[in-house]
């Protein structure tokens, strides 16, 4: 495949993503202002493009972003120090690794979200619930991706440090902290995007604050245009915050 | 002590792995028992799974041996001896975060040298092998010729009495295994140091030992132990002679069975990593 | 036997002291629900279990269970042809995976928990809803999945057939499709993941007699002995679930070197 048909095979699917995204919004829009789909249902984009506009300028959607924000960044810390700590702990043994690892494994191959109604009843309906689930379902990517890090390091890096006379904290601190902090940080990213879907999902499903919240609010009101124009304002923070965590988890695995 | 004097003594040691009777008991090594001397340098050579990287892990005290006791400068190896025993590993065992500089200093860190004296002992070390214009590179930058001339480099800054190579060039292609063996040969003409070379190469063996250990298929032992009376540094024309042939037809004459043996033993049982 | 080969025993079989583990989990459960934590919030594992016969005999309970099910295994089954098609489609055709992929990618990032109500508010408050959301979850991982399986199929084995007079359909028949199978059951494995949890939000979310009416019943009534009994009868039918998939996927994968 030569360079001039690969640059122009990309030049074709630039513009055919284009295309898409014009089609979708073009059908959007014609099929909500001329061609009578239910406004309830799908409300006209430019009402949406108000209702947002009027959202984000009257800062409206600050009290619930915050409680969101905060949920997150409480569960997050919590999974964090609990997951690489256990993690490092189970690692430091072979035989402890193979006794946890598929145990844990295990508990997150359930779907977790089945835990919401326990801790709302332990909870209540207050971001003590949505903080325990988000710290609970990201507890598992992590610790298991610390398990991972530490416990799977190259044999020869531990060989060739023994051989130096490398003592304990220097084997820590030189060869298995460096070796296990990608494979770490990858763990974390992954934390942290499963505590954002699953705390967005129990606010939506049982909160009485929160972005998720809002949206369920706004359907039951039949406000569809704010609740459409509120799905967008959270998409647009869930993606934002994932790409930064996930370019954080670049620019620190850059030697 | 004087050149002569046995550095290390290995004395009636044997090695297995596993209990007899475990579905994956190995006999790796017979009853060795083996004098080196100072300042030679002794190859090791022999069939896959004859147990000469036991050995050498055994006399570098990465290995306690399941009988027999090892003496390296009169201290018996019961772990690794860093202030006397430094290794080259046959993998890549340069830690791939840091750059090479920091490589060799991470060593010296591990030894208990002190700071102000790594920095100037990494630089000598790294241009005594060539790699004075890769200091800052990370190995990953590197080719595998390059890495193991650091690794290298890192041994020799520990400034140890002994160095243990476990086929350092076994990954290499033979270009680059022969000019590293070249630069090898006349790196070591100018110190004192012992050193035990495990390889896989007829010529290797010839061209860089004093004597060569000949194994024989598992469970491994001595066969026999050739000597190679030419002075150091070898030159590349060495290589050419006659009296090279000689040795290399000899060594070969007394692998080739043993590594019939040791190939149809690798069929039927794996030997463990 | 002594502390020592009863030590040695033990590290010969992990298995053995994971169970210990899980046996010791179930008895700190068992003591701290009975003496230390207020019924009122938890129950002990003795009376989940004993609760069970009751739970399974209100009314209502085991028509809810069956129609979850039911969603699961329609779910599943379409996002398993669905993202087959559309994961073989955008996968073998160089121009539609570059054009395509990054859409898709985009659509996979989304948090759908926003979108939920979008979701009832189409299909209504019964089993569409819930089937329509589950695909939704499943079918992006195994499109993902076909599509990177495609990719990574090993250009010498394509370039062997070419030499030997192979046609493109020969190709897809006896090069291409053999070697999707063992990636085409990890994507199921994914895709039963998402599955779960599709339906098993939407179901959460909303029923006027599904599961997550019972959830919220016995949420409000501060009945934990039904309300971990419907939980665990729930994660039982997930693991179970999860367990086929995976089963299928390493009976079909046996050839596999990576």
């Amino acid at each position: 495949m030569s360079a001039k048909q690969d640059r122009r095979d990309k030049i074709a699917s630039r513009l055919v993503q284009i295309g898409f995204l014009v089609a979708v919004m073009g059908l959007w829009y014609f099929g909500t202002a001329y061609w009578g789909i239910n406004r309830i249902l799908l409300p006209n984009p430019v009402n949406v493009w108000h209702e947002l506009k009027d959202v984000l300028s009257t800062g409206e959607f600050l009290p619930d972003l915050k409680v969101t924000l905060m949920e997150i960044a409480f569960a997050f810390a919590i999974s964090c120090s609990t997951g690489v700590t256990l993690g490092y702990l189970i690692s430091r043994s072979h035989f402890l690794i193979k006794v946890f690892e598929p145990l844990l494994a295990g508990f997150y191959s359930v779907p977790l979200i089945l835990f919401l109604p326990l801790y709302v009843l332990f909870f209540g309906l207050g971001p003590g619930s949505k903080i325990a689930l988000g710290a609970t379902i990201s507890f598992f990517p992590i610790v298991l991706n610390t398990i991972a890090g530490f416990g799977y390091v190259e044999k020869i890096f531990i060989t060739a440090a023994r051989s130096m006379g490398a003592s304990d904290v220097q084997m820590f601190r030189h060869v298995l902290l460096p070796a296990a902090f990608p494979v770490i940080l990858t763990g974390l990213r992954m934390g942290f995007t499963v505590a954002l879907l699953s705390i967005l999902g129990s606010e939506t499903l049982a909160s009485l604050a929160g972005l998720g919240h809002k949206i369920v609010h706004l359907a039951e009101a039949m406000e569809t245009p704010r609740m459409f124009a509120y799905i967008a304002f959270a998409v647009a923070i869930a993606i934002f915050l994932n790409t930064t965590v996930s370019a954080l988890e670049r620019r620190a695995k850059r030697r | 002590m004087t050149t002569g004097d046995a550095a290390i003594r290995v004395r009636d040691v044997s090695h297995q792995f596993g209990e007899p009777g475990d579905a994956h008991f190995v006999q790796a090594l017979q009853h060795t028992s083996l004098d080196i001397k100072r300042g030679e340098l002794l190859c090791l050579i022999g069939p896959s799974g004859c147990g000469k990287s036991t050995l050498l892990n055994m006399i570098g005290g990465l290995l306690v041996p399941t009988t027999g006791t090892v003496e390296v400068h009169g201290k018996p190896v019961r772990g690794p001896l860093p202030r006397d025993i430094a290794f080259v590993f046959q993998e890549n065992s340069l830690f791939p975060w840091c750059t090479i500089i920091d490589n060799v200093k991470l060593g010296m860190v591990f030894q208990g040298v002190a700071k102000s004296e790594q920095e100037p002992r990494a630089r000598s070390a790294l241009e005594a092998v060539g790699l004075k214009d890769f200091m800052s590179h990370y190995p990953a930058q590197l080719s595998g010729g390059m890495r193991q001339r650091a690794a290298l480099a890192r041994a020799l800054s520990l400034e140890t009495g002994t160095l243990l190579m476990d086929e350092p060039f076994g990954a290499l292609d033979e270009q680059t295994r022969m000019i590293l063996g070249e630069d090898l040969s006349v790196l070591l003409s100018r110190s004192e140091k012992t050193i035990v070379f495990v390889t896989h190469s007829l010529g290797e063996a010839v061209f860089l030992a004093d004597r060569v250990a000949v194994f024989s298929a598992r469970p491994g032992r001595i066969k026999e132990i050739i000597d190679v009376d030419e002075p150091h540094p070898r030159s590349p024309s060495f290589v050419t002679t006659e009296k090279f042939s000689r040795l290399r037809n000899t060594l070969y004459s007394l692998l080739h069975d043993e590594i019939r043996k040791a190939v149809e033993q690798s069929a039927t049982v794996a030997p463990p990593s | 036997m002594t502390g020592r080969e009863l030590k040695r025993k033990l590290i010969r079989h992990p298995g053995l002291v994971r169970l210990a583990v899980v046996a010791a989990l179930f008895l700190l459960w068992e003591v701290s629900a009975r003496w230390w934590i207020d019924p009122t919030f938890l129950s002990p594992p003795s009376k989940v279990i004993a609760g069970l016969g009751e739970l399974f005999e209100t009314r209502g309970i085991p028509a809810a269970l069956r129609i979850t099910f039911w969603e699961l295994t329609v779910a599943f089954a379409i996002s398993v042809v669905l993202g087959l098609a559309i994961g073989l489609a955008v996968g073998l055709s160089r121009f539609s995976n570059l054009s395509m992929m990054p859409i898709i990618l985009l659509l996979y990032g989304i948090p759908q928990s926003t979108i939920l109500p979008l979701f009832i508010l189409y299909f209504g408050i019964g089993p569409a809803s819930k089937i329509a959301f589950g695909v939704s979850h499943g079918v992006f991982p195994i499109v993902v999945t076909i599509v990177a399986g495609v990719q990574n199929i090993k250009p010498i084995l394509m370039t062997a057939a070419h030499s030997m007079g192979a046609s493109r359909w020969q190709i897809f028949r006896w090069v291409i499709f053999p070697h999707m199978i063992p990636t085409f059951f990890a994507g199921m494995r994914l895709g039963m993941s998402g599955v779960l949890l599709g339906v098993l939000l939407a179901e959460l979310y909303v029923s006027s007699a599904g599961i997550g009416y019972f959830t919220q019943l016995f949420t409000q009534a501060f009945d934990p002995t039904k309300l971990l009994g419907l939980i665990s009868v729930l994660a039982a039918m997930a693991i179970v679930l999860n367990e086929i998939v995976r089963r299928a996927e390493v009976h079909f994968g046996r050839w596999r070197t990576d």
